[in-house]
């Protein structure tokens, strides 16, 4: 899976967790300007075991890994 | 679907809601209720303030409403075709500077205050004296979850701020009567059955009730200043991981009633405490301003194991992360419309019978951010904004969080004669000192 494909993925599901259009959500946006609290971020990783295979809620996760979708998704690629 | 100005059918979390509120007549002062409160920096003018509100109220007829069932056997919320009563807007002044004791007591006495009628469900209070005011909606949460209740009060602080902002309360509202789709209904209710068949095998701890009837509900205003809000969220990030607010906060919440039931010598084995979360679609901002779009986690905390606070973090995240991948608060949106079935004197006797009718040791909320997005109300600036809700019986108990303007409150509501206030003090200091903030 490319980085690309991760990135839509996970742009597709945040838009969906938010209740945002899919256009709204952008890779360079930090997740705390998506109005995203601790239960939607729960919602995130979830959908993250889901999608991607990984339990990221077991992981020691810094800001920088969640600083914007473009670097979860760089994170993602290099578990993967 | 039905789509209708006048009726709009009542889903399972709001029939809980109304069961809560039936409970709460029954044993308490009033009924399930809560209050926002607008700290505001100067007077407001008393004759304007009740022209815009009246003028405001009178756009929704919904507000006017009272719930009923119709031959499907589903309750729905009866919508008048006009909404006629005036507002109720009860207004105090006070000869100097109130102290915030006083005014909390006052706010405290209007936040038990019964609606004058099954069709009033806001009542509002201004509190002023010669240098500031506090304004306050008190709101039937029949009608309202917190969230909807703050976004309603935007709403209004909205066309307050902007002549040219008009707003339509004449909503038809688009709900189902939910009685189809059987099967997933019944296979949601088994996996909420066997979560709480789980949580059940431990009895939760709860303070004793007192005795007597028609008590009132007490409460205590936590505030932190900015530099301690800023602290507490670092201690957060530090403590439980990025946007782990909730899960922190509940950690040291749960540590400070622990030392609370230790103080009382009481042998705990576990607490219980659920957490309302917010289960709107997004999908309709005016609809979703009324009735009840949430659904709760269930947090389960070893008595034992609750001095190891990075431990208990660990443990709510787990627990917090099962529920939302196994889809229980869905789940339980989705059995409780099972519950409409039942008069409410019925459910509320089958909301007592698992886990030896203790049902919690507390309830616990975190709204995070306030949707208030405008700084000021009628030309006075908003200091700071808290709730100051009346908690189900049992627990009588209650945390709750919320965060406006860089500053964190927590008020904790308890039923009269539940905590001595020795003890309420110790719970403000417990929790001060595990913030990492300054003593009062």
């Amino acid at each position: 899976m490319t980085l690309n494909d991760i990135e839509d993925k996970l742009i597709q599901g945040i838009a969906s967790i938010t209740s945002r259009d899919k256009a709204s959500v952008e890779a360079d946006m930090p997740f705390h300007k998506l109005g995203i609290d601790s239960m939607g971020f729960v919602e995130v990783l979830v959908f993250i075991e889901k999608t991607f295979n990984l339990k990221l809620i077991e992981l020691d996760l810094t800001k920088k890994d969640f600083e914007t979708i473009h670097s979860l998704a760089s994170f993602i690629s290099r578990k993967l | 679907m039905l789509s209708s100005k006048s009726k709009r059918y009542l889903s399972g979390s709001d029939w809980v809601i109304n069961t809560l509120d039936y409970m709460m007549k029954a044993i308490t002062s009033a009924g399930n209720m809560s209050q926002i409160v607008l700290a505001l920096d100067s007077a407001i003018d008393e004759a304007a303030l009740r022209m815009r509100l009246n003028n405001f109220i009178k756009e929704f007829p919904v507000l006017q409403g009272n719930v009923t069932r119709d031959y499907k056997l589903t309750p729905y919320w009866k919508i008048p075709e006009k909404a006629e009563a005036d507002v109720n807007l009860n207004v105090y002044h006070a000869e100097g500077p109130a102290s915030c004791r006083d005014v909390l007591s006052l706010l405290g006495q209007n936040a038990n205050t019964l609606f004058k009628n099954n069709t009033e469900h806001l009542a509002f209070y201004l509190i002023r004296d010669k240098q500031e005011s506090f304004f306050a909606m008190n709101f039937d949460h029949r009608l309202f979850d917190a969230r909807g209740a703050e976004a309603f009060l935007d709403l209004f602080q909205r066309c307050l701020a902007d002549d040219d902002f008009s707003v339509s309360g004449d909503i038809c509202f688009t709900s189902s009567s939910a009685l189809t789709g059987w099967m997933k209904k019944f296979y949601a209710g088994r996996n909420v059955n066997r979560k709480i068949i789980a949580l059940s095998k431990s009895t939760p701890e709860a303070l004793p009730l007192p005795s007597g009837k028609k008590k009132s509900f007490r409460y205590r205003l936590v505030s932190f200043d900015a530099d301690e809000t800023k602290r507490i969220y670092d201690n957060a990030y530090n403590e439980a991981g990025y946007l782990m607010e909730m899960p922190y906060l509940l950690s040291v919440v749960i540590q400070t009633v622990h030392e609370l039931f230790r103080g009382r010598a009481r042998t705990a084995s576990s607490y219980l405490v659920p957490v309302s979360i917010d289960m709107r679609p997004g999908k309709d901002a005016v609809q979703e301003l009324f009735f009840n779009h949430v659904s709760y986690l269930f947090f389960q905390a070893q008595a034992d194991g609750t001095d190891n606070l990075k431990g208990l973090i660990t443990s709510v995240k787990q627990q917090m992360y099962e529920q939302v991948k196994a889809g229980f608060p869905s789940d339980l949106a989705e059995a409780s419309l099972l519950t409409r079935i039942a008069p409410l004197p019925v459910l509320g006797k089958l909301l007592h019978l698992p886990l030896k009718g203790k049902m919690a040791t507390f309830v616990f909320s975190y709204l995070g951010k306030n949707s208030q997005q405008l700084p000021e109300f009628m030309g006075a600036g908003i200091k700071n904004i808290f709730h100051m809700p009346r908690v189900p019986v049992p627990p009588g108990l209650g945390f709750f969080c919320n965060y406006f303007n860089g500053q964190l409150n927590l008020v904790i509501s308890y039923l009269e004669g539940l905590l001595q206030n020795k003890e309420i003090n110790m719970l403000e200091a417990g929790l001060r000192k595990r913030f990492g903030a300054g003593q009062v």
